[in-house]
């Protein structure tokens, strides 16, 4: 089964600082799904108002295809450099 | 013909890749068989599969203005790919049309809308064999490949 992100490393280096920032991605999800209660009974609503007019479809799948992307970041890395910076992203 | 062959004939019989494509696919193929055959005593490993796409673009060490231009290392995971192939569903139509003019401006004669979810597979797992490798007039490299 694959694994969810756990964490995504952010850093940024440069002459004047060296800055570096691990995000618990982890913690998102509890928090998105708590959030997907509260709300539920309003996107119930919108989507509902919305439904003649085709948008509520689109966001449907908008929702849909969200969670296989976030579920399928593990393993990204994006590394730039220049004569005076670094960034590096990360997410494990 | 080994089945990686024949699935390379087939993507160009369905018109999934180019007859150009199909050739340095099959060359890839070939100069693997060519060093597995010179070793005859090897034995034969199963190639593992592609789990992710590799951009590089680096200066040439050789040109005088290798330092102005920035490093890029990208790495990112396959099943990522195949899960923002899902987006293209929503892409409104106008906006198809509009990509398909563009790519045909610019000499690619092909219909976004023709990519399919098995297509990609397809590709993907002949990603494996292939690799792009452009050296820019101004001093730049550019790679792309599977590993």
């Amino acid at each position: 089964m694959k694994r969810p992100p756990l964490w995504m490393h952010v850093r940024v280096q440069n002459e004047k600082k060296d800055f570096g920032l691990w995000l618990p991605l982890f913690l998102l999800l509890p928090l998105a799904l708590v959030v997907l209660i509260v709300l539920s009974p309003l996107i119930l609503i919108a989507l509902l108002v919305l439904w003649p007019s085709g948008w509520s479809e689109w966001a449907l799948r908008v929702l849909g295809a969200a969670f296989p992307i976030f579920w399928s970041m593990r393993g990204l890395e994006v590394n730039v450099k220049d004569r005076q910076n670094v960034v590096y992203v990360s997410v494990v | 013909m080994t089945d990686t062959q024949k699935k390379v004939l087939e993507m160009l019989a369905q018109n999934k890749i180019t007859a150009e494509e199909a050739y340095r696919l099959l060359n890839a193929i070939n100069s693997g068989e060519g060093t597995s055959q010179a070793t005859p005593g090897a034995e034969s490993r199963p190639v593992p599969k592609p789990k992710y796409l590799r951009v590089t673009v680096h200066p040439n060490p050789d040109s005088p203005e290798a330092g102005k231009y920035d490093r890029v290392n990208v790495r990112i995971p396959l099943s990522l790919i195949r899960a923002g192939m899902k987006l293209t569903s929503l892409i409104p139509p106008p906006v198809y049309d509009k990509v398909n003019v563009a790519m045909k401006e610019k000499g690619i004669d092909f219909d976004l809308r023709s990519i399919k979810p098995e297509d990609l597979e397809d590709i993907i797992e002949a990603l494996g064999d292939m690799q792009i490798d452009v050296e820019g007039g101004s001093g730049e490299r550019v790679r792309v490949f599977a590993e």
